[in-house]
């Protein structure tokens, strides 16, 4: 069971203070199942606090860790030293923050500006349909949901725009776009028009290329693809 | 550097909230809703809202609908009075059930994508300590969405409060209360990004903290609950409620404590020591791993002290095992699919062919800063300190008493949230005055010490001797002598920290500068819970004494812990609200000092 691996990080830094961007290598003995970000914490413990990473939840819930390792993007909390090893078929690790919005340091990125392309596909009902009279909720039929409920489980983690060959443009990206079709599927909402104008306009749909990277990648298995594919093919005109 | 200490800008809103968490943003969404265009501006320690505590729970929210034939509101509120081990207060558990099933349709009407019956209504489930007919039979009372109710009740309050107009400050901590006379009129805030101070000033503040798990090792709690709203309620002088009311959970995942649901025993999980024993069958011969929460942490924890536990080597850790083997394929598949997922992903294990590491992990304060009904903040027993609220887990007026119900906690986010809105409102008229001349002093002076500390020595380490500590003495199990050595303990830690220098000058996301502030209030928080602890002598929920195993008379109260200087704990009492007793209404007699036995 007790096994130590002896690995390299080699972490993308900057420095905000003197602009400075450089590669960092640490080396460090980690058991098998201890997760990169704990790693991380290991290296703020033992060799360097000065590195800045970005976490919350720590069990994929919340999106905060995504980085790339490797060139992949992936949640840290979730990538367990043996699986890297496994994975990567080696024990030398490149670290670097997404390339979705600017590095605030290290391998922190501006979640705001990344949160931006997701306001604008408005995450809420904008205009709720009337329930039927007498009903203090509406009723959804379990059918009617699993239509959509995949979707709903999106966390923000921007892991699919990162992958996304398109996304770095003019495309507001896979899980803008899916959060806007999400509310479309949901009976609930009223404002179709609206939506349906953010879907086809110059930052929508028509911009995304089909490479499916944002399904292959994201951490919650979302086939994100499917959803796109979905309005590309006109299928939420009334 | 010197020019970073200093108000970069004052900044003026009607209503601050500091945590946008579940509480903090349903605060806002109802704000919202009563009076449109208000100027809201909230901040999060967080990347993002969506990124909060609040978005890990996973298993539901208790509500009685009102067309249900066979539950009543009044079962819930014997299940939460009796939960609470009689130190909940009965107006709060009455004014929240009463209000539970509209706040459930209000999360529905506004978009939650709450799981749902065969007929499209909302479904509903079980949990541990939810009854029918005071105790009798298991009632189904939680909804829920799938596996994810806290995320789905975040996405729908960040909704609403993007809607309504809400200003974000991300990644921003407040480090000081502003106050005019007695009146709290904002804070200070230290925007981490950018490492600069700005003032806000506000008409009401509200506080939506959340939890201080990270006081623990091994924890269920995100990385930034370092319990800070309620140190700087101690630090402005205030007192926080029942800070040694806690709750563990019997079954973390080693290492990273991630919540092992209830389920797993309830499907047939066995717990194993070492040598492979039921140990179980000696602590509880009928119920065995059915038992409460609290007694089965209190049986691993044994084995785990008497030498019967496993060390985990990649965590340090040591643990019992939970036994999934002799399931049948279709309980792993069907009924516990998340939970095994966990083990899978995080553990690298097959559950339905290897044994699982688990050990109680910390979840939840019931302690808080104290509040009235509306979540106003109370100073005394019954002052209020005008403008300043509190709501959520770092509220405690008190819902939860000495032990929380399983779905109780994200209702009570959902129900004071929308209670403490609506009482700010009336604070809207008020003008809350000029920017006092006195205000970032305290907290540029330590932040001058955090920068000006010389000793090599490391945060990290501290904070892990911190929480070592605190796991071994003041969790599951606590015991006077083991108490008065923490509390010297932290005594020391606390030197330790004050001197220890950090590694970088820089302002500017400098995450070990807010390590600093967090350890501070980590080590704050850890000293009132443990004299809190050392003082009540008896048990009581979450709060077990080995020295004094049973719940004492006397100490039915709550405790009011103020800290003037660190290690200098003073105490004042409330009493616990009996008003469904006093009020000799039907069934009145079930809301007495009953026994909490199951």
């Amino acid at each position: 069971m007790s096994q130590l691996y002896r690995i390299t990080l080699k972490v993308k830094r900057f420095d905000p203070d003197t602009k400075r961007t450089w590669v960092q290598d640490y080396e460090l003995e980690a058991g098998r199942i201890l997760r990169f970000t704990d790693v991380f914490r290991k290296i703020n413990n033992e060799l360097d606090p000065t590195l800045a990473w970005n976490s919350s939840c720590e069990h994929a819930q919340c999106g905060s860790c995504a980085v790339k390792v490797n060139g992949k993007p992936l949640l840290a909390c979730e990538l367990l030293v043996e699986n890297a090893i496994k994975d990567f078929g080696s024990t030398t690790f490149r670290v670097e923050p997404l390339t979705i919005a600017p590095v605030v340091r290290d391998l922190v990125v501006d979640f705001d500006n990344a949160y931006e392309r997701v306001n604008k596909a408005k995450p809420y009902i904008i205009n709720p349909s009337p329930r039927v009279a007498g009903e203090s909720e509406y009723r959804i039929s379990p059918r009617e949901l699993e239509w959509y409920v995949e979707a709903t489980r999106c966390i923000n983690c921007f892991c699919c725009a990162e992958a996304c060959i398109s996304s770095h443009r003019n495309f507001l990206g896979p899980n803008a776009v899916m959060a806007s079709i999400v509310r479309l599927m949901d009976p609930r909402e009223q404002a179709r028009e609206e939506r349906l104008e953010l879907l086809y306009s110059e930052q929508g749909v028509y911009r995304c290329h089909t490479s499916m990277a944002c399904s292959f990648v994201c951490p919650k298995e979302i086939d994100v693809a499917h959803f796109i594919a979905l309005a590309k093919a006109d299928r939420f005109r009334a | 550097m010197g020019n970073t200490l200093r108000i970069s800008s004052t900044i003026h809103c009607d209503v601050l909230i500091v945590g946008a968490g579940g509480a903090g943003l349903r605060c806002a969404a109802e704000i919202f809703e009563k009076k449109p265009g208000t100027r809201i501006m909230a901040l999060t320690k967080v990347s993002h809202p969506q990124k909060s505590h609040t978005v890990t729970a996973q298993g539901g929210m208790a509500a009685v609908d009102p067309r249900d034939p066979i539950d009543k509101p009044i079962y819930h509120m014997f299940d939460t009075w009796k939960g609470s081990d009689c130190t909940a207060d009965q107006n709060i558990i009455k004014k929240i059930v009463d209000a539970s099933w509209d706040q459930i349709a209000w999360l529905e009407n506004h978009g939650m994508h709450l799981s749902r019956d065969e007929n499209g209504g909302l479904s509903k489930r079980a949990f541990g300590g939810m009854t029918l007919n005071f105790g009798e039979s298991s009632a189904p009372r939680a909804v829920f969405e799938a596996d994810r109710t806290g995320k789905g009740i975040m996405d729908t309050v960040w909704g609403e409060a993007m809607k309504g107009g809400i200003s974000f400050l991300n990644q921003s901590i407040a480090t000081e209360l502003l106050f005019n006379g007695d009146r709290c009129i904002g804070a200070l805030v230290f925007k981490e990004k950018e490492g600069e101070f700005v003032a806000i000033l506000s008409k009401a503040t509200v506080f939506a903290t959340g939890g201080n798990g990270q006081v623990f090792r091994i924890t269920t709690n995100c990385r930034q609950n370092t319990g800070d709203g309620l140190a700087l309620i101690l630090q402005e002088g205030l007192p926080v409620m029942d800070p040694e009311a806690i709750q563990f959970h019997p079954t973390g995942i080693v290492g990273p404590g991630i919540l092992a649901s209830e389920t797993l025993r309830t499907v047939g999980g066995i717990l194993r020591n070492k040598d492979m024993e039921r140990f179980m069958e000696r602590y509880a011969p009928k119920m065995k791993e059915l038992a409460p929460r609290d007694l089965v942490s209190r049986a691993i924890e044994t084995e785990i002290r008497e030498g019967r536990g496993i060390l985990n080597p990649d965590h340090n850790i040591q643990h019992v095992w939970i036994d999934l083997r002799h399931l049948p394929d279709y309980v792993h598949d069907e009924q516990i699919p998340e939970v095994t997922g966990f083990f899978k992903k995080f553990v690298n294990i097959d559950p339905k062919k290897e044994l699982c590491p688990v050990r109680p992990s910390n979840h939840y304060q019931m302690a808080g800063i104290p509040t009235n009904e509306f979540g106003e903040v109370q100073k005394g027993p019954q002052e209020l300190i005008p403008g300043l609220f509190a709501v959520g887990e770092c509220a405690c007026a008190s819902f939860h008493g000495f032990n929380r119900l399983g779905s109780n906690s994200i209702l009570e986010l959902i129900t004071m949230g929308k209670f403490t809105g609506e009482r700010v409102i009336e604070y809207l008229g008020e003008d809350p005055g000029e920017l006092p001349p006195e205000a970032g002093e305290r907290t540029f002076s330590q932040f001058s010490r955090f920068m000006e500390a010389k000793a090599k020595d490391t945060l990290g380490g501290i904070r892990e001797a911190m929480q070592a500590i605190m796991t071994e003495k003041v969790s599951v199990f606590r015991i006077e002598n083991g108490l008065i050595e923490t509390i010297e303990a932290l005594k020391e830690l606390k030197d330790r920290t004050d001197k220890a220098s950090l590694s970088s000058r820089s302002y500017a996301m400098n995450q070990e500068l807010i390590q600093r502030w967090e350890l501070d209030n980590l080590l704050a928080i850890s000293m009132v819970m443990t004299q809190a602890a050392l003082r009540r002598k008896e048990s009581r929920g979450g709060h077990f004494r080995e020295d004094f195993p049973e719940r004492k008379d006397e100490f039915n109260h709550h405790t009011l812990a103020f800290m003037t200087e660190y290690g200098k704990v003073s105490f004042g009492k409330r009493a616990v609200d009996m008003s469904l007793f006093e009020a000799e209404g039907e069934h009145y007699e079930k809301f007495g000092m009953i026994e909490r036995k199951y």
